[in-house]
């Protein structure tokens, strides 16, 4: 499968207003394959938005490269195949959901009918068509986002790149959103986000890519991670020791014990171990793990 | 020439423009100006049509300078304020598309103005019973060219420095220039040695001036300016405005957002 995304060995500096160079990004590398779903995940001032701004040729990379479906990122070619939703954006206040997409569209090259049916469906597809005509200054927060959303799939773009995606949606609203992008991947398209939302990611993602303070810390299948992730527990009863299976295992109140296993195999060898032994099972749990633990450990495993 | 953009940018401008109403504005500022003359109309004092064009075109002149500076010094530091600039960069169109068309709208929005004001300021002057001459539709047509060196490089100064700032030099720039103009041609005569700096820095500043046909409008005499001169300021006007657009872009081009 050919790359959406190719970025290779970049690095973004900022000039502060005092004139000192911030490194933002330093020598990331990363791939993203066509029709995949990836997060992009990282702490506050990690560099995900100043990638995502290097990829859409808003800062300039100060080395490195970045290709989007082969052509240079940034060039007026290679953004024609690329949705983008940024992490704060404000529609122009005094036009109306149906006028600004109607403006993004013709500079998408798009023109007439074929436009105006595309934004009538997209904002039904957002949930705004009821406020089409409506000005943007009286929109709250999540229906602006929702403008957002549409503008970022006019034209059916072969690649959506999102920048904190949820920011200002309702349950609901990040719920239809989720079901409004994996029906978009279904038809092919590619999808490259970040977010602070790890309940999305865990929804939404085929992969993961974590960054922090500019560098690329790992990327992580998605089932692999979650599988990882599950942890499983047996307590019981006896004097058979768990030594050579799990270092965690701790005493309780009541005399029983608990040990912790990474993988079934531990748990498996550990239930055959207690059966030889004469222990008794009292109770045995298999627990998905936290995203969240994951994500504040490897980033201070990181620091 | 990416038209279609231009097209969309330029017409986003000028909703922004009307429903802000900022040409409402000019339209109680035009009808101030109606009033004003009527009043006047009523107590008498007819038989002034010097005074009357005079008061016209100063004021005609005035306001719709004022008008183009403060449409245009707005224009792209607003786009990066309001980070209304990311959803239009990831569109497939180069940096000078969004400047071209930006520009295309200011223009738009400062000549709907300036028409606006122009048709009330004619009402008004036909009560002081002023006669139609040809040489106040080439009046307009030259300060409509002028409008648009003044809206070229009040962009180009947004670009550099904070709206403030730009708005201020502009105005400097576009009520002073004439009198730098008048102060180099004696500094030259004075001293030919600094005829050569003299002529560099005039040739820098805009002539905004040229474009004033006011002073042939108001006295009554004077005779059409010829095709030949309407031709140089159009060119001139066109060349200026694409030199102010290039200068913008060579900052806004690599400008991180």
């Amino acid at each position: 499968m050919s790359s959406a995304i190719e970025v290779r060995d970049l690095f973004v500096q900022y000039r502060t207003k005092k004139g000192e160079k911030l490194d933002a990004v330093k020598g990331l590398t990363f791939d993203v394959k066509q029709g995949e779903i990836v997060g992009f995940l990282g702490p506050n001032g990690a560099g995900k938005s100043s990638t995502l701004k290097a990829l859409m040729g808003f800062v300039e990379a100060k080395s490195g490269e970045a290709r989007i479906f082969g052509e240079t990122a940034g060039t007026p070619d290679a953004r024609k195949r690329i949705g983008y939703l940024p992490e704060v954006a404000m529609y122009y206040p005094f036009l109306t959901p149906m006028e600004t997409l109607t403006m993004y569209g013709e500079l998408q090259g798009m023109r007439g009918k074929l436009l105006r049916n595309e934004i009538e469906d997209l904002l039904e597809v957002v949930g705004i068509a009821h406020a089409k005509n409506k000005l943007n200054r009286s929109m709250s927060k999540g229906m602006l986002q929702r403008v957002g959303i549409a503008q970022s799939l006019l034209g059916n773009p072969e690649l959506l790149v999102l920048d904190e995606v949820t920011s200002g949606l309702d349950p609901v609203g990040r719920k239809e959103l989720r079901n409004i992008l994996k029906a978009r991947q279904e038809q092919g398209t590619t999808l490259f986000f970040s977010s602070h939302e790890l309940a999305e990611v865990d929804m939404l993602c085929d992969r993961i890519l974590l960054i922090h303070k500019g560098k690329f810390v790992e990327e992580r299948d998605m089932h692999e991670l979650k599988s990882t992730l599950r942890n499983f527990y047996v307590t019981y009863r006896g004097e058979a020791s768990m030594l050579g299976l799990t270092d965690a295992w701790n005493e309780n109140p009541d005399g029983t014990k608990t040990a912790r296993f990474d993988a079934k195999d531990g748990l498996v060898s550990a239930i055959t171990r207690l059966q030889e032994k004469g222990g008794q099972i009292l109770d045995v749990v298999s627990q998905e793990g936290s995203l969240e633990d994951y994500f504040i450990d490897t980033v201070e495993a990181a620091a | 020439m990416n038209i279609s953009a231009y097209r969309a940018l330029a017409r986003c401008v000028v909703l922004e423009s009307l429903r802000r109403k900022d040409l409402w504005v000019v339209a109680i500022l035009g009808f101030v100006i109606l009033l004003a003359s009527s009043t006047l109309g009523f107590f008498g004092f007819t038989g002034l049509e010097i005074f009357a064009k005079d008061m016209a075109v100063t004021v005609l002149g005035m306001f719709s300078t004022i008008i183009a500076i403060l449409t245009s010094c707005r224009l792209v530091p607003d786009e990066v304020k309001n980070r209304t600039l990311y959803p239009l960069l990831a569109r497939p169109i180069t940096r000078l598309d969004l400047l071209v068309g930006k520009l295309i709208g200011a223009v738009a929005v400062t000549w709907i103005s300036f028409l606006m004001l122009a048709a009330l300021t004619a009402l008004a002057l036909t009560i002081f019973h002023v006669k139609f001459e040809l040489i106040m539709v080439q009046y307009l047509l030259a300060k409509m060219m002028g409008l648009v060196v003044v809206c070229g490089f009040s962009m180009a100064f947004s670009v550099y420095m904070t709206p403030s700032a730009s708005a201020t030099v502009a105005f400097l720039v576009a009520f002073g220039a004439p009198m730098v103009t008048r102060g180099l041609i004696l500094a030259s005569a004075g001293n030919p040695a600094l005829t050569p700096v003299c002529k560099a820095i005039n040739t820098i500043l805009p002539q905004t001036s040229l474009f004033d046909l006011g002073g042939r409008t108001v006295y009554i005499g004077w005779g059409l300016v010829p095709v030949w001169v309407m031709g140089f300021l159009f060119v001139y006007g066109l060349f200026y405005s694409g030199a102010m657009l290039f200068f913008s872009w060579l900052k806004f081009r690599r400008q991180a957002v």
